[in-house]
Formats: C-alpha cells, sequence, structure tokens
C-alpha cells in the first residue's frame, strides 16, 4: 500500500528560506493531525535538524546507516512530539506524530553511495519503508540547491515537489529548468511558493505573473520579514508567531499540500 | 537712557497702554542684556526669573528634535517679548533662546513683572487677551488636522493645494500653530511621495527568462545516463504506484 506521500522541498540556489519553510510545512502537518516524517539532508550546516532543537550529539544513526543495512530504520526516526525542549512554538508539537530522519552526506559518504551504487530503486525502497515503518502520512525531504544527482533522485521519487523561488530572475530562470525536469520525470503534484517577497510589491500580481509563466500552481507568496530573521534558528516561527503574516501564507502552502489527493 | 527705554517699552503691544509714570517705572526696573551671536540669553528646563523684551537685533527660539539637532520653533526681533511664560505659570523655561546676530535685550525680573501686574489690570487683561487669540488660533488649527488625517486615511490628499496659503496666512498669527502645521504637511507630502513611489515600483516588477539558456540547462542535465535511467525507473514507478 502507497498510503503515505513524498513530499520534496528544493529551491535552485540556496537562501530561500527551504530548510525553514520545510520544518514548518512539516509542523503544521503535524499540527493538523498528520502523521509526518522529515528528511534532513545535511546535519553538517546548521540546518532542520536545529529548529527542531536537536544538535548532532542526540543524533546518532542516519539513513545511511539504514540504506547500507547498519541499521533499522526505527532506530533513525528521532520523535519530535516527546522531545519538544524548551521553545514555545515547538512546544506546541507535545504528543504530535513527527519524526526527524537525519541523514549524512559527508563528501565521503557521497562517494560511498555513488561507488556502491546507492541508485533510485535502493533510495525509493527506503523512503518507502520509512513511510511504512512509521505510517507515515507525509514525508517531506529537504533537498539540496541546485540540480545534483542525489536531488534529481528526490524529484524522482516525489508525489508533491514543493519549488520555493524568491520574487527574482535568477531564481525564476533556475526554477524554469527545475520545472521542466520535474515534468520530465513525471513528478504527479507540482507547486511553487514564493518566499522573502518584500511587501511594497503587489502579491497577487506576482502570483498571477509567475503562474502564467510556468502553467503551475503558486501555493502561497510570503513576505520577507525581519522578524523572522531575528527568530534565527531557534524555533518553528510559524508555531511561535501563528498571527504573523508569513505564518498565515505558510500555512496556506500547507493546505495546499494536504489537500492533494 | 531710561527715557529711550521708557519710548521703546511704549511702543511695545504689551506695555503701550501704561502711563508714563509706570513705564518709567518699569524702565527703572530693567537691565540691558548685550549679546553677540551665538550667545545663550535663557535654556530651556532652567528655573525662570524674569523675562525680556528684545530691543535690538533678532534671536531664535530652539528645541532639540529626538535625535538631539536643534529644531528652531521661531524667530523674534525687535518689540517682542519672550519669557514671560515661565513667570506667569512658574514652570521652567520651555525652550532655550540664542541670539542669532548682535541683539540686545531688556531683562525684567519678577518681582517687577509681579508688580506690574498687580497695579496694571490692562497689562493682565492684554496678556490673557493675546493667550486667547493663540488658543483660538489653535483650536482652529487642530480642528483642521482632525479633519485632514481622516482624509489621509481614506487617501485623498486633494487638500495640500489649499493649506500653503493658510499656512502663509497664519504668519500673524501664532507662529508655533504655523510650524506644526507646516510640518504636517511636510509629513503628508512625503508620505504621498512614498506612496507614489510604491506605486512605481508595483509596475516595475517583472520577470524575465531566458529560454535559450532554459533550454540549454536542461539538456545538460537530461542528456547523461544517469538521466535516462532515472527516468525510465521513475517511470517505473509511477506506473507501478498508479496500478496499487
Amino acid at each position: 500500500m502507497n498510503k503515505g506521500k513524498i513530499v520534496s522541498i528544493h529551491s535552485f540556489r540556496g537562501g530561500t528560506g527551504k530548510s525553514n519553510t520545510t520544518a514548518n510545512l512539516a509542523a503544521q502537518a503535524a499540527l493538523a493531525g498528520k502523521r509526518v516524517g522529515v528528511v534532513d539532508t545535511d546535519i553538517q550546516s546548521p540546518g532542520i535538524h536545529v529548529l527542531f532543537g536537536l544538535d548532532e550529539t542526540k543524533m546518532g544513526k542516519t539513513i545511511n546507516d539504514f540504506l547500507h543495512g547498519k541499521a533499522t530504520i526505527r532506530e533513525i526516526g528521532f520523535p519530535i512530539g516527546e522531545n519538544t525542549g524548551g521553545a514555545e512554538g515547538r512546544a506546541k508539537l507535545a504528543g504530535k506524530n513527527l519524526w526527524l530522519f537525519p541523514s549524512s552526506i559527508r563528501g565521503r559518504e557521497i562517494s560511498q553511495i555513488i561507488k556502491e551504487g546507492v541508485d533510485f530503486n535502493r533510495l525509493n525502497e527506503g523512503l518507502q519503508t520509512t513511510i511504512s515503518e512509521f505510517d507515515l502520512d507525509y514525508l517531506f525531504i529537504d533537498t539540496h540547491p541546485g540540480l545534483n544527482e542525489e536531488t534529481l533522485l528526490s524529484i524522482a521519487t516525489s508525489d508533491i515537489l514543493l519549488i520555493i523561488l524568491r520574487p527574482d530572475n535568477q531564481d525564476l530562470q533556475g526554477t524554469s529548468v527545475t520545472i521542466d525536469i520535474a515534468r520530465s520525470l513525471d513528478v504527479p503534484n507540482l507547486m511553487l511558493m514564493v518566499n522573502k517577497a518584500l511587501p511594497k510589491y503587489d502579491f497577487a500580481q506576482i502570483k498571477t505573473d509567475i503562474e502564467e509563466k510556468f502553467h503551475a500552481s503558486v501555493a502561497g507568496v510570503l513576505p520577507l520579514t525581519f522578524d523572522l530573521a531575528d527568530n534565527a534558528s531557534n524555533d518553528l516561527f510559524s508555531l511561535r508567531y501563528p498571527d504573523h503574516e508569513w505564518s498565515k501564507a505558510l500555512r496556506g502552502v500547507a493546505e495546499a499540500i494536504l489537500a492533494v489527493k | 537712557m531710561s527715557q529711550d527705554i521708557q519710548n521703546y517699552l511704549k511702543k511695545t503691544s504689551l506695555f503701550k497702554s501704561l502711563s508714563d509714570d509706570m513705564l518709567n517705572a518699569l524702565a527703572q526696573n530693567t537691565t540691558t542684556r548685550k549679546l553677540a551671536p551665538g550667545d545663550v540669553l535663557m535654556r530651556k528646563g532652567e528655573i525662570a526669573d524674569s523675562l525680556f523684551i528684545i530691543n535690538e537685533g533678532w534671536v531664535k527660539i530652539v528645541t532639540e528634535d529626538k535625535k538631539g539637532d536643534e529644531l528652531i520653533i521661531n524667530k523674534c526681533g525687535p518689540g517682542e517679548i519672550i519669557g514671560e511664560m515661565a513667570l506667569l505659570d512658574s514652570g521652567p523655561r520651555s525652550a532655550t533662546v540664542i541670539a542669532i546676530e548682535n541683539s540686545e535685550a531688556l531683562e525684567l525680573k519678577q518681582e517687577a513683572f509681579q508688580d506690574l501686574l498687580d497695579k496694571n489690570p490692562n497689562v493682565s487683561l492684554s496678556i490673557i487677551r493675546s493667550y486667547s487669540n493663540r488658543l483660538r488660533f489653535s483650536t482652529k488649527y487642530i480642528e483642521r488636522a482632525i479633519d485632514w488625517s481622516q482624509k489621509i486615511a481614506e487617501g485623498d490628499y486633494s487638500f495640500i493645494d489649499q493649506t500653503q496659503q493658510i499656512s502663509k496666512n497664519a504668519e500673524t498669527d501664532d507662529d508655533k500653530a504655523t510650524q506644526l502645521l507646516s510640518a504636517f504637511f511636510t509629513m503628508v507630502r512625503r508620505v504621498k511621495e512614498r506612496e507614489d513611489g510604491l506605486k512605481q515600483q508595483l509596475e516595475q516588477l517583472t520577470f524575465e527568462i531566458d529560454q535559450s539558456r532554459r533550454k540549454q540547462e536542461f539538456e545538460e542535465i537530461t542528456s547523461t545516463e544517469f538521466y535516462a535511467k532515472l527516468k525510465e525507473q521513475a517511470k517505473n514507478l509511477r506506473d507501478k504506484r498508479a496500478q496499487q
């Protein structure tokens, strides 16, 4: 049974707020009562695990260990709902069904993966096992910027691909290629999210323009906000400040994802 | 000397109703203060114990804005009286007064001023009259400011053109109200300019995609063996999922 959906979050360039968005979307889905997993693809840089209040020392085994047969998937999933920590926003996730799956992509391990041929089928199998073992409704994957092979694998296996872009020409250019790739790989559900839009722009116009350019749905246009930058990576912004414009728009994107049949 | 001062006092609006005897007594009680440009006549916050009648030259009445920059509230010249407010309400100096050029001011001490008011109801009356005028003027502009604020909230800036005229006419009235008005209109104009500017930027936000570069980058990625295999595997997966 293919119950759970794989949701890949991607952006062509870095700095779009991708990890932050992924963590908040996953948290919103969990808050809505869904069983949710998040694959953190980079524990080297301060990424998703920081938003969920984890540091590297708390994380033992990674997806890579699972792919190499060195660990069971049960050993890897870190239950956020049981470890919300002190942060005000995260505390709302207490008792919710949300797991973080760290994966390690240190240089040596990447070359190992390529050498040992961790291919599409093995990755997909790993993700499907993760979904069935934890009985997940959604498995979010925070992919790497750009279109390297690992990212292409992740896009290819997705049920839903959410591309995050800023409203500028460079991001649009890169997004256009990602969209073409996603269509070439028959990703069934493709949606866009515009982040870091300056409040002086007409958000409705941005949405219409980009939808026309790409013939793809823009699930939300989120404002650039210093409040979010202030919050840094310490908490889940949309849970801590639910009435903020950014949080409202993010919930709209989460609803669009949850509405996919 | 005292006669000169007496004649001079007789020309001021506040003391013109006084008898020669009174003027003479008043003149006896004044001392002359000579000021070079930049000299401070009084400082904001100080305890006040005298008023000044500008005899010669011009002074500026200043306060500080939030950043600590000097803000000129008003300028006063010959015949004008400053500092009487603090003597009437026993408050500290409400502003600082600095000479703009070589000036001369007549200083009248509190006791002499008080004595004058006690003996001459006319002086008290004329002070009350001048305050009534200022109050009436201020009230009028507060009413207008409320009206204008409502218009701004509705996005109606059409009143701006009328206002310049009003502030020009107001020169003889309370200068502080004029000052407030002028600051108010500067603010409205800037808000309007910013709003217009933003509207312009909205129009400027257009997106361009280089289609040939898009095609080229797509081909670079999809022309590899890795991609051909991935596409086939992905297709199989989708077919398999569709059957389930």
